[in-house]
């Protein structure tokens, strides 16, 4: 069988397509059909020709094969030192093996290839930080896992994800209606405890304009909520697009550039269309990197820039503490340990470690923070980065790959865990569910909301004019 | 007086008392019912899988798996659908509160309905901050009147006719006040107006000299007379009593003595820090221990006309 119903080399571009593939359950037939799909070699050596730039070639011949990067990879860690789990290993055995044979490989090999990519490698791109080649295992990755899509070789949840950004724009079937909708009800909600908030839709030429995750106005509109009241405090002209406020990219997961173009052009749009001074993203780590850090690449942008500035959440916050736009109550900081999950896609993708640390230097008495060993540029991956989180089929490595987290956590005795990034926020929920041990997890918005002094002139009248 | 009801369940045991109440109503008031039944959160990272709510268990959402929890949900309350037409069902997958929440607003209800706090939803982080503040976020949030039953009801609605109405001079109890109003006149009951001189509020000793508490107390007898039972008019079927100490326990004593068989109470702002109030807020605390249905309403926007009555 060259192609199957549901397993096959087309992308998802329609609702139908999306609803009859998800009506598989787990992916059921999807694998089962993998099994007979076909190759399609001629274009898979094409491909390579055409897209494999000259520094993947490089990195390919360079490789010593030294070795040196296995013990920067928590999965080679946590999962025996097993010299399959070496980083080096995982590209040559896939993409290495894929150029070196011309695309001449088979159904078995693109399976097992798409085993490495997807739950062997979380494209956190700590690697690189210890080849003395610089070689990035996680932007091989990345590139491999291109390839596999295009022959049809992709977990089922990540088809579906693509698909969900080539129907709606979205990760999740969340409509514009639905979008604005969300906002319409968030802002309805806080109107009594926040008089005047709003949250101002299509607004031209604010200083802000605000994306975020799918996953907010879809099961947790008050992440939104959250930000405009911020936003509020700060006493920000902001906005949100009707169009284009979805940052996130399960298509870059998924490998899927043609959709990853369509998502950030999306945004981008957005931008062009409102001409905002710059936009803030939500917490989230990979929508940053897919937003602001790939996206302008993906877009064909001359400047490798999105078109206006765009800077991560925690920029923001850093800011916003700073100028003193929010203010935080000292008697209201954390006195309990607590410890940061730095996200690998703004802190070593991005830089912001230092820019992380100094909110928490507002938020966190001192002598309370605990920081994980290691940190910052070195921090593990939380353990279900790269959609890892997302696959069921490779539920138990990713359970086994949370281990890392789990042990890097417990070492620092802390009971919560400030993790801005939501696949991060994820993950550690799913730690915690998974081994139980005792800790609390939360984004940054709702600490702050609870430590931040609200000026009086925002407080509902009747609670500054309430007795005691 | 209740066009739409919405009354979310999770078929449970645990909801039958809730249930009773909701088709009683829907029946008494010619009211469209919906059923909602919240499957569960989507559970790890972005997955399609969902922990099903009642069971703890992980479930693939299909259309098969929503046909038969509706079906279960059909089977439960066979015999309270005899008879009852246009009664909608629907299922959600999402954050329990929100997605109540959603719903409400979406069909844009006169009345929610919840089932009290169950045994069974204790499972992983479900404990923490999911199931267990459902109710919370509910009912401080909804823009119309929240019933909650936790327990086997001595009379339902329609049959009652004892109405505790427990203020805490908030604004929103004024909202609670319009809604007590109008039931109490329309079934011709008895209105019982309260309140309770917070005595756990005041930090300092001098506030409790008995001196003290007794100005209090007659300052909140002075304010229900003024706020509230002036605007009573004509009905007369009302008492009026101020108690002092902790304002859940003397509400239950309060609605236990007088029989009452609703109380109505707004869900203030005060209560909703859930870290600082440990055993959580007021209305939590009476809906768990009141024997009767409770009430909250926040917001006088859809608040029941009783003219339609
Ligand atoms: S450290 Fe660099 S050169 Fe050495 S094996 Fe790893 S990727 Fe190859
Ligand atoms: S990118 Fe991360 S997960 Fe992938 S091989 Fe390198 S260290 Fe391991
Ligand atoms: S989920 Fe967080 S820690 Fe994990 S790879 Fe993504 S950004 Fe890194």
């Amino acid at each position: 069988m060259p192609e199957g119903i549901f397993c096959n080399k087309r992308p998802i571009n329609t609702e139908e397509e999306l609803k009859a593939l998800l009506s598989d359950t787990r992916g059921t037939k999807y694998y089962e059909e993998m099994l007979s799909l076909e190759v399609d070699r001629e274009k898979l050596w094409a491909t390579i020709q055409k897209t494999c730039k000259s520094r993947t070639q490089t990195w390919l011949d360079v490789c010593a094969r030294c070795g040196l990067c296995a013990d920067s990879c928590f999965l080679y860690l946590v999962n025996d030192c097993k010299p399959e789990q070496v980083p080096s290993y995982k590209i040559q055995s896939t993409l290495g093996e894929m150029v070196r044979r011309k695309g001449d490989v088979d159904n078995e090999f693109m399976r097992h290839a798409m085993e490495v990519a997807w739950s062997q490698c979380t494209c956190c791109n700590r690697c690189a930080m210890y080849c003395p080649h610089g070689i990035d295992m996680g932007v091989m990755m990345g590139y491999t896992r291109g390839l596999l899509y295009s022959q049809g070789f992709v977990p089922w949840e990540l088809k579906i994800g693509a698909g969900m950004h080539r129907v709606y724009r979205a990760q999740m079937d969340v409509t514009t209606e639905d979008w604005v909708e969300t906002c319409v009800w968030m802002e309805e909600e806080q109107q009594d405890d926040w008089p005047g908030l709003e949250i101002p839709v299509d607004k031209e030429d604010a200083d802000i304009m605000y994306t975020c995750n799918a996953r907010e106005p879809k099961h947790y509109p008050e992440d939104l909520a959250e930000a405009a009241i911020l936003f509020h405090i700060a006493g920000e002209n902001w906005t949100v697009p009707s169009e284009g406020w979805e940052q996130t990219s399960l298509s870059m997961f998924a490998g899927d550039w043609e959709a990853c173009k369509l998502q950030v052009e999306n945004v981008y749009a957005a931008i062009d269309r409102l001409k905002p001074k710059r936009v803030i993203g939500t917490e989230c780590g990979h929508a940053h990197r897919a937003t602001v850090i790939e996206g302008p690449y993906w877009a064909g942008r001359p400047d490798g820039q999105p078109p206006a500035p765009y800077i991560h959440y925690v920029q923001w916050v850093a800011e916003a503490l700073r100028t003193g736009k929010l203010k935080i109550d000292p008697a209201k900081r954390i006195k309990q340990t607590v410890t940061y999950q730095d996200s690998c896609n703004y802190i070593r993708n991005w830089g912001l470690a230092e820019t992380a640390r100094e909110i928490l230097s507002y938020l966190v008495e001192p002598g309370y923070l605990v920081e994980m060993t290691p940190n910052k540029e070195h921090n593990y991956c939380c353990g279900g980065g790269g959609g890892f989180n997302g696959i069921g089929k490779f539920r138990p490595q990713r359970n086994k790959a949370l281990l890392t987290k789990r042990d890097q956590i417990l070492a620092t005795g802390a009971k919560l865990v400030i993790a801005p990034c939501h696949n991060c926020w994820d993950a550690i929920r799913d730690l915690e569910e998974e081994y139980h041990i005792h800790i609390d997890w939360s984004f940054l918005k709702p600490l702050l909301i609870k430590m931040v002094i609200v000026p009086d002139h925002l407080k509902p009248q009747e609670e500054a004019g309430d007795e005691e | 007086m209740f066009e739409k009801i919405l009354f979310a369940t999770t078929g449970s045991p645990g909801c039958d008392s809730a249930a009773r109440v909701a088709f009683d109503m829907a029946r008494q008031y010619g009211s469209k019912l919906t059923l909602f039944h919240v499957l569960g959160i989507p559970g790890k990272g972005d997955s399609n899988v969902v922990i099903d709510i009642r069971s703890g268990e992980e479930v693939d959402v299909d259309a098969e798996y929503i046909e038969g929890v509706a079906e279960e949900l059909r089977t439960t309350y066979a015999k309270q659908l005899e008879g009852l037409s246009g009664v909608e069902l629907e299922v959600a997958v999402g954050v329990p509160s929100r997605e109540v929440l959603r719903i409400a607003r979406a069909k844009d209800v006169d009345m929610i309905v919840l089932c009290g706090p169950a045994e069974g939803q204790e499972a992983g982080f479900y404990k923490r901050g999911v199931v267990g503040d459902t109710l919370r976020k509910v009912a401080k949030a909804a823009r119309c009147p929240v019933l909650t039953v936790s327990r086997p009801s001595a009379s339902f609605w329609g049959g009652f006719s004892n109405i505790v109405f427990a203020t805490d001079f908030s604004k929103a109890s004024e909202s609670a006040f319009q809604f007590a109003k109008t039931v109490a006149q329309a079934v011709d009951g008895e209105l019982h107006l309260f309140n309770c001189v917070d005595l756990s509020r005041f930090q300092s000793a001098i506030a409790l000299t008995q001196d003290g508490i007794e100005a209090k107390l007659a300052e909140a007898r002075r304010r229900l007379h003024h706020e509230y039972a002036l605007q009573l008019g004509d009905f007369k079927r009302f008492t009026s009593e101020v108690w002092e100490g902790t304002p859940y326990v003397e509400i239950v004593k309060f609605a236990r003595e007088r029989q009452a068989d609703l109380i109505v109470l707004a869900h203030h702002a005060r209560d909703v820090d859930p870290d600082e109030r440990p055993f959580g807020s007021t209305l939590e605390q009476v809906i768990v221990r009141a024997s009767c249905p409770v009430v909250s309403v926040n917001r006088p926007d859809k608040l029941p006309q009783a003219a339609e009555a």
